[in-house]
């Protein structure tokens, strides 16, 4: 069995809590994730019971836990009294750390009284915000079925700052149906001048199932060679801005990096509270189950599997190549007593004559060119019969 | 002769494809009561399924009809079915030779076609009775008296009171059956004299053993008697002999003068058995064997695969059996560099080779790459040598060859006259030498040239029907080898030569050729992690050059929270697609590609 905190043997190990709320005001014509459009706020709230229930039953004093992230969905649908009933059944079920990372996803145009919402969210201690900009082109934001323009967009940004959130998060997304690369320098100008402290850049991915899927032939939608000048494009605007490309969707300065979702990259422990969230927690990945009403009813979990060895060799490889500081060798041997130059060397040499990887003493990682064909690599030198 | 030869008769149907043979075949069956019409599964006698969907006949099949005549005599009829296409030429001739008649069915909404002219002429060289029947009448463009008049002009054989019926609806089958005895002789032969057979089909039963098919010229044969096969020299004991019925085989013990059937002799393989051999008694053999054919030798050659290197002994395996029950097919192993473990397959022509892929790929549940199809050239060297080359890797390089030689075929082609210009147009394309052009009648002609197999072997045949709307037909033979300027063109992936995808082309054709390969292969090589450069070679002149650019984006550039089995499924689900990637060099490219690459369509 892996420790994951192997680093740490002494120190309360580290956990971070995902906490899903699958409500949206209207459905994102390319969403695929697990989201209903609130009908009432009688089904909200017996959600919240139900996630309540869920949170005080998983809770456990063994961790520390030092990030938060209530994602969706839409979770700013919900009142700053409903998170903080929700932030309070942590508290009590958890070790919340002081200075623990607190995120909340946030979709222009559904704060109605936005000073005072995100000023409630501070004093709930909440203290970062994503905010899901997509675009500054409203005739993008209505192709992909966003119900809020840039100027709505900017005045939540506005808002959310004056109520003193001093880590935002901007979502940018790239190959939206009429989408140019004018259109993109705009937008991503647009942006940069908001002057957040992380900006997440997003392709547009058709996924089977989504009306955008279903309407595609009607779009003319960029090709791998167009998406890879708008990610071009954009990767040198932001380093140019002075944001550090940390990992392939996600820029960051003064030291913002998301903790949480660095979490994942780094196979660190994550609890996923709510409706389809997931977790790796205790060496087990685990899943919640998609089904509303037997999630109502108390039954969260749906699924949960081992991780072996050379799984968690897998995942280590495919997640850390994602980030630019990508892997360190010695930690590789110390997790999997496996010398990486030995198993990956030959195929990973073929790569960095390519331009694909790059090494810095004992770390190794995927260059800007090496990210934006990452899969293929990953295809040609990860070990698949794990 | 006595009563019993009287009362034989001993034909085949000869048709061009589509003008309804395997259906007026049918309708004979059924007419004869040999099958009632409940009991018929369609087209008895094509009994493999390709040959069903396909409509044509592929190996020669014969049933035995008993026939009551209208004035009361009983008949037994032997219908000796016969392939239709041109690449089966000579599986038609050994079948006639068991005949003393044929049936040559012509469609009256089509006329005469090549085909029909070749079977007919085949019919002619074995000295039969030759029958026209006129078929399809049924249909509103039916022309029955412009079809007499055609067959009586080009054939010369008298038709004005032939048969004119409808397989189809069954109309007038009655005077088929009656032209059948009044106009077919019987078969003479003396059942006295010393036994004389012929030899002329043979299938592997895995149960009986070969099953050979005879037709008894003189004397008789009976189960037990020690034959020998005159010309392969081989001695049998008969084990089994009889007649060959509509739903399978009736041992009757004994074949006599004038008679078809079939003996089974503990015969291994059908290799042992010379399709057009003498069979006589080891005891009292006949003075003198009838002439024999001429083995049928393969006139296209091409690399086949398995898509999944790891079924190399399955496609073996399956090659065998096939081999058992058609000796025209040859296979011998061949390795490739970029396709790996395979065999160079020998056919007759295209679609004998489209027949056996397609019984490998359905019967065998193989997927294969065949490589592009070649023909047999020949070179002379400087040092003196003479070599035959069926696979382009074997040809000799530029500065080794004397003189190259490429067979050339007789072709004769039969187009409504509007389409004449177009055809001609193609055929001097295809580098064809005009020989002449006859008028059939006002409306059809046909064009007789020579031209290199080579061309024909290169989707001339859809060419053919493209340029005529489906009009024009192809019949055509082999005629002789050709001086020719000759080269070898070989393709580069990254520099790196990838041997199945050479070909052997004339030097003026070469460079159009090449071009349009190069880009069919940037058009279907997947984009890589580096750029590849595609270049056409003859010899070390770079003829022509194409790109594939690198790959520029491949990458999930999404986030699915923590939900880390989506991205693992994602490249597990790549993966696997790359699995089944071949390695051309440092090139990977999917079998699906590879084959569009070989793919010939009408532009090319």
């Amino acid at each position: 069995m892996i420790d994951n905190n192997f680093k740490n043997e002494k120190a309360p190990r580290n956990l971070g809590l995902y906490i899903h709320i699958p409500f949206c005001r209207t459905k994102c014509l390319y969403c695929d994730f697990c989201s209903f459009v609130s009908r009432d706020e009688q089904q909200r709230e017996a959600y919240i019971g139900a996630l309540l229930r869920e949170i005080e039953a998983r809770g456990t004093k063994d961790y520390s836990v030092d990030t938060v992230y209530f994602g969706g969905g839409t979770p700013s649908l919900l009142s700053a009294e409903q998170i903080g009933r929700i932030l309070d059944e942590i508290k009590e079920s958890f070790n919340v750390s002081p200075d623990a990372e607190i995120t909340l996803e946030c979709n222009p145009m559904t704060v109605s009284d936005g000073d005072e919402y995100f000023k409630e969210l501070r004093a709930l201690g909440v203290n970062r915000l994503s905010l899901g900009v997509q675009s500054a082109v409203d005739e993008e934001l209505k192709l992909i079925g966003r119900r809020h323009s840039f100027e709505d967009a900017k005045e939540t940004f506005w808002a959310a700052r004056g109520a003193g959130f001093e880590n935002i998060s901007v979502d940018l997304m790239l190959g939206i149906p009429s989408q140019t690369l004018d259109s993109l320098r705009a937008s991503a100008n647009q942006v940069i001048n908001l002057a957040a402290e992380h900006i997440s850049i997003y392709s547009l991915q058709l996924e089977e199932g989504t009306p955008l899927f279903r309407m595609r032939e009607r779009y003319s939608l960029a090709d791998d060679d167009a998406a890879a000048d708008m990610y071009e494009l954009v990767v040198k605007m932001m380093k140019d801005a002075g944001y550090r490309h940390y990992e392939i969707s996600n820029f960051a300065r003064g030291g913002r990096e998301s903790k949480h979702n660095s979490k994942y990259w780094r196979l660190d422990e994550y609890l996923g509270l709510g409706l389809a969230a997931h977790s790796d927690f205790g060496g087990k990945r685990l899943e919640n189950t998609r089904d509303m009403d037997r999630y109502l009813g108390g039954e969260w979990l749906q699924a949960e599997s081992d991780i072996s060895n050379s799984e968690r060799e897998f995942e280590f490889l495919m997640l850390g190549f994602r980030t630019a500081d990508g892997i360190s060798k010695s930690e590789f041997l110390a997790r999997f007593g496996v010398d990486f130059d030995e198993k990956y060397g030959k195929k990973v040499e073929k790569f960095k004559k390519l331009g694909y990887f790059c090494e810095k003493g004992d770390a190794l990682a995927l260059t800007e060119r090496g990210f934006e064909v990452s899969n293929a690599i990953l295809t040609e030198i990860l070990d698949f019969d794990y | 002769m006595n009563e019993r030869q009287k009362h034989i008769r001993n034909f085949s149907i000869i048709a061009h494809i589509d003008h309804g043979k395997s259906t007026l075949a049918d309708r004979i069956l059924e007419a004869t009561q040999t099958l009632t019409k409940r009991e018929m599964e369609e087209q008895v006698l094509d009994n493999m399924d390709l040959e069903r969907e396909r409509g044509i006949t592929i190996k020669a099949r014969a049933v035995k009809l008993d026939y009551t005549a209208p004035d009361g005599d009983q008949y037994v009829l032997n219908l000796i079915d016969t392939p239709g296409h041109v690449d089966f030429n000579y599986e038609v001739s050994r079948s006639l030779n068991a005949c003393e008649g044929a049936l040559l069915v012509v469609d009256a909404t089509q006329g005469i076609e090549a085909q029909t002219l070749a079977n007919a002429y085949l019919a002619v060289d074995a000295n039969l009775e030759i029958v026209p029947v006129i078929n399809k009448i049924d249909l509103p463009s039916a022309d029955i008296q412009r079809c007499r008049d055609e067959i009586e002009d080009i054939i010369g054989i008298e038709a004005q009171e032939c048969p004119a019926v409808s397989a189809k609806t069954g109309l007038n089958i009655d005077d088929v059956l009656k032209a059948v005895v009044d106009l077919i002789p019987a078969p003479d032969g003396d059942e006295d004299a010393p036994l004389k057979a012929l030899l002329f089909d043979s299938y592997y039963d895995s149960y009986l053993g070969v099953v050979v098919y005879v037709k008894i010229i003189d004397g008789s044969m009976k189960v037990g008697d020690k034959i020998k096969m005159m010309s392969a020299g081989q001695v049998y004991d008969v084990v089994d002999i009889g007649t060959m019925e509509p739903f399978g085989l009736k041992s009757t013990g004994e074949l006599k003068a004038g008679e078809v059937g079939y003996f089974t002799a503990s015969i291994k393989s059908v290799g042992d058995t010379r399709i057009g051999d003498t069979i006589t008694h080891v005891d009292k053999p006949t003075s003198e064997a009838l002439p024999g054919f001429k083995a049928a030798q393969p006139m296209v050659y091409a690399g086949i695969y398995p898509a999944d290197g790891s079924r190399y002994g399955d496609l073996r395996d399956a090659l065998e059996k096939l081999q058992l029950n058609d000796a025209a097919l040859s296979f011998e192993p061949e390795t490739s560099n970029a396709l790996g473990f395979g065999f160079r397959c020998g056919f007759l022509g295209l679609l004998h080779m489209e027949i056996i892929e397609e019984r490998l790929e359905r019967e065998f549940n193989l997927d294969l790459i065949t490589t592009a199809p070649s023909v047999i050239y020949k070179v002379t060297k400087r040092n003196g040598e003479e070599v035959m080359v069926d696979n382009p890797s074997n040809y000799p390089t530029p500065d080794e060859i004397e003189a190259a030689y490429e067979p050339l075929v007789k072709a004769s082609i039969i187009t409504p006259t509007e389409y004449v210009g177009g055809l001609m147009d193609l055929c001097q394309d295809r580098r064809g030498i005009f020989i002449d052009m006859k008028y059939i009648d006002t409306t059809r002609v046909e064009l007789h040239y020579k031209l290199p197999l080579n061309e024909i072997i290169y989707d001339f045949f859809d060419a053919l029907k493209s340029r005529s709307r489906g009009y024009a037909s192809l019949d055509y033979e082999l005629a002789e080898y050709n001086k020719s300027d000759l080269v070898k063109l070989d393709f580069l992936l990254n520099g790196e030569q990838v041997d199945a995808l050479s070909f052997i082309v004339h030097e003026e054709k070469a460079y159009a050729r090449a071009r349009r390969i190069a880009e069919k292969l940037k058009e279907n090589i997947p984009r890589q992690l580096f750029e590849v450069p595609i270049q056409a070679a003859i010899g070390s002149k770079i003829i022509a050059r194409e790109t594939v650019k690198a790959m520029r984006k491949d990458v999930l550039a999404k986030c699915y929270g923590g939900d880390i089995t989506r991205k693992k499924k994602l490249l597990e689900k790549q993966k696997e697609g790359k699995k089944k990637m071949r390695q051309l060099g440092s090139v990977q490219v999917s079998p699906e590609a590879f084959m569009a690459v070989l793919k010939l369509d009408d532009n090319d």
